[in-house]
């Protein structure tokens, strides 16, 4: 590198070098399905199983999440972890996720509907 | 004699039954479409905005749930609890079965 900060091009990294830095990390902040489906294991005790019915506060069956909208299953999740959206088991679940994490397993549970 | 009056009679109420839930359906199908779909999509399978829900195969209980919560106000959302208060708990329960019957959402495992 020595030869890149003793160069004419120098100024050029400085201006440039940060923007690429950030759209790396734009790239990689994408959600990535194959991450979420490890990280939805502590979902699929209750949404991966046909027909699953919580039982607290009220009974009824747990939302379906497979071909569901990407965004808004990561909108749901970020509600949840803030507490703007209430249930006591997914504040719970969501508590402990990260923003990456959460777009993983919306990027996850956007797969496998049917057209 | 295989067909008894009886079967006769059975067979006919329930194809009278059977034309009357047609009826019922394409009733909730047209409140369904002019109500929600301009947001959710048609048969709630394609949402307009991103941050919208399908509904398309949605379980019955939970569209129950749902709308119910934003209609007392216990799942907050200015749209979607104006959309519910004028709901009856009939219009609940027919919509919810419009959505979850048809064929969208799946579980992932």
């Amino acid at each position: 590198m020595n030869w890149l900060a003793h160069s004419r091009w120098r100024p050029i990294l400085y201006a440039f070098g940060p923007i690429a830095i950030a759209c790396s990390i734009g790239v990689a902040a994408e959600g990535d399905a194959n991450a979420g489906k490890v990280k939805t294991r502590m979902c699929a005790g209750c949404h991966g199983i046909s027909d699953y019915r919580v039982a607290y506060p009220e009974v009824y069956a747990v939302p379906r999440l497979g071909g569901q909208d990407e965004s808004y299953i990561a909108k749901a999740l970020r509600d949840y972890r803030s507490g703007a959206r209430k249930h006591l088991s997914m504040q719970g679940m969501a508590a402990s996720l990260t923003d990456q994490d959460i777009k993983d397993i919306a990027a996850y549970y956007a797969q496998g509907g049917t057209k | 004699m295989i067909f008894s009056r009886h079967m006769i009679v059975a067979v006919a109420a329930s194809l009278a039954c059977t034309v009357s839930l047609a009826q019922v359906d394409e009733g909730i199908r047209k409140k369904a479409e002019e109500t929600c779909g301009s947001c959710h999509g048609p048969g709630g399978a394609k949402p307009a905005m991103p941050e919208t829900p399908k509904l398309a195969g949605q379980q019955y209980e939970y569209l129950i749930h749902s709308l119910k919560a934003f209609r007392d106000g216990t799942r907050e959302s200015p749209l979607m609890g104006a959309m519910a208060k004028p709901l009856s708990d009939a219009d609940i329960i027919s919509l919810s079965r419009y959505y979850s019957s048809q064929s969208g959402l799946r579980t992932r495992y």
